[in-house]
């Protein structure tokens, strides 16, 4: 089943030599949790190098990254706004400005933080707007489904979001905007405590702390 | 149930499915909104020529970059550059013809550079101005810096333009070898003054390894009178320096549309 699923998710069928290797490893790595399958196989992928050749010192196209990275992205969105409309729209202008940023990306920095730190600075505007566009244009009937993604007032109604989900998501809305964003990258996009210091422009241990915080926090409401 | 594995299972409520299909959706959406801010495309590749490895960069109109890959560190800085401008690819094939025209060049023939120049690269008007007169020096022919910045309306820019030469993204194209000092000593190159000499050789130039300095039995001709004298004709004392082009020999002035002087009378 795991073979399967990695062949779904893009890696076996992929040119890169190194794709194979992957997934032996993945799968001999994986453990059953399917977050944690989904999580290290992601982040095997974001470890290939993203140089056509070292020498040349040429990044890969554009469209590489985003085959590479688009289901992770999505993925994060949807975990992080509940909504798949919200979702929708902040993967499209994720890439967007990732495709006008992505020249003065370093060829050797690390494009997975760089990616998510696009993401969440564009569901921090969004959750901003929405805030404020939200009391004029939303009618009644959907008053918070929209427009509110990662924003501290959010009441998910959505499909099949059991109570203890609802509770802890609200719980995590009410965080203050750092403790949420290091929390939301720590255990719903697996990233590590590296890697979040660089999307959110940190230092390692101000997010190794930011999130200990949060949970300090979380498991007192608990 | 532990709280680290309720957060693990936040939006587990999305089946993969739910994925696939929102990034469907998504796709054509994202594709359309790109198709309207894309950078025009280059191809980029290595290229082995007589004068070193070379990194070549082709766009739609023509040669873009060009650049002695043994410089790294300037390497990335020129990337950084192109990746502004245009997507990049890697494609041999499409700048493998770069380095035969580069080989035969060297071999003598005259007219092997065919490829277009796309000087994209270059932001400055001034630089561009420069590098545009620069492409009117014929093979067999050298200028001075001061003669070249003269030649755009700015006779005190003689730095400024041997910044301009020193930037200059597509050497051997645009004829950057081609300036020199205006005492005759042949002045720098960004690839290193070995790859200079080479060039002004197969170009008709007799140089010193030791000492290189265009030597005087090479005739210079007069831009506004289109006369040429030997190095040593007297009337060299009352021209400006900024109006004199150096050639290799009579022949070459000849094709350039030149006339001998009458009182030094150059063969």
């Amino acid at each position: 089943m795991l073979g399967a699923r990695i062949e779904f998710f893009g890696v076996g069928s992929d040119p890169d030599p190194t794709a194979t290797r992957i997934g032996r490893l993945t799968e001999d790595r994986l453990s059953s949790k399917k977050t944690r399958e989904l999580f290290t196989i992601d982040r095997l992928r974001g470890f290939r190098r993203y140089m056509t050749r070292e020498k040349l010192q040429v990044p890969l196209p554009f469209e590489q990254i985003m085959q590479r990275h688009e289901r992770e992205i999505m993925r994060y969105l949807l975990r992080a706004s509940g909504n798949r409309e919200d979702a929708a729209d902040l993967f499209q202008d994720t890439w967007l400005h990732a495709y006008r940023a992505y020249p003065r990306l370093q060829p050797k920095s690390d494009i997975r933080p760089w990616l998510y730190a696009i993401a969440i600075n564009l569901c921090r505007n969004r959750a901003r707007d929405g805030a404020r566009r939200a009391r004029v244009i939303v009618p009644d009937n959907m008053e918070f489904s929209t427009g509110n993604t990662a924003g501290r007032h959010y009441r998910s109604r959505d499909e099949n979001d059991g109570y203890a989900a609802v509770h802890l998501r609200e719980m995590i809305a009410d965080l203050p905007t750092k403790q949420r964003e290091a929390v939301q990258l720590r255990y719903l996009a697996g990233l590590d405590y590296a890697e979040i210091a660089s999307a959110i422009g940190c230092s390692e241990e101000s997010a190794r702390a930011n999130v200990s915080q949060a949970m300090k926090k979380l498991k007192a409401m608990w | 149930m532990k709280i680290e594995t309720s957060l693990g299972s936040i939006g587990n409520e999305f089946a993969e499915e739910t994925i696939e299909e929102l990034l469907n959706r998504s796709r054509s959406r994202v594709d359309k909104a790109l198709k309207r801010m894309r950078r025009p495309q280059a191809a980029v590749g290595l290229v082995k020529s007589p004068l070193g490895e070379l990194l070549v960069a082709m766009s739609a109109r023509g040669i873009v970059l060009n650049h002695y890959m043994d410089d790294a560190g300037d390497l990335a800085a020129k990337i950084g550059k192109l990746r502004l401008e245009f997507d990049l690819v890697e494609d041999q094939r499409a700048v493998k013809e770069v380095g035969e025209e580069v080989r035969l060049y060297l071999a003598g023939d005259a007219k092997a550079l065919r490829q277009k120049v796309d000087l994209t690269l270059v932001a400055h008007s001034f630089q561009r101005k420069v590098l545009d007169k620069l492409q009117a020096v014929p093979r067999g022919a050298v200028v001075s810096y001061r003669a070249l910045g003269a030649a755009v309306g700015a006779a005190s820019s003689a730095r400024a333009v041997g910044n301009t030469m020193h930037d200059n993204p597509v050497p051997i194209y645009v004829p950057c070898h081609r300036v020199i000092s205006s005492d005759g000593r042949i002045g720098g190159y960004a690839g290193g003054i070995a790859r200079k000499i080479q060039l002004l050789r197969c170009e008709g130039f007799q140089l010193d390894n030791a000492k290189p300095r265009i030597l005087d039995s090479v005739v210079w001709g007069h831009k506004g009178t289109k006369i040429y004298c030997r190095g040593n004709c007297r009337t060299a004392a009352r021209v400006d320096p900024a109006r004199v082009f150096f050639f290799a020999d009579s022949r070459q002035a000849k094709r350039a549309g030149m006339r001998p002087c009458k009182i030094c009378r150059p063969v």
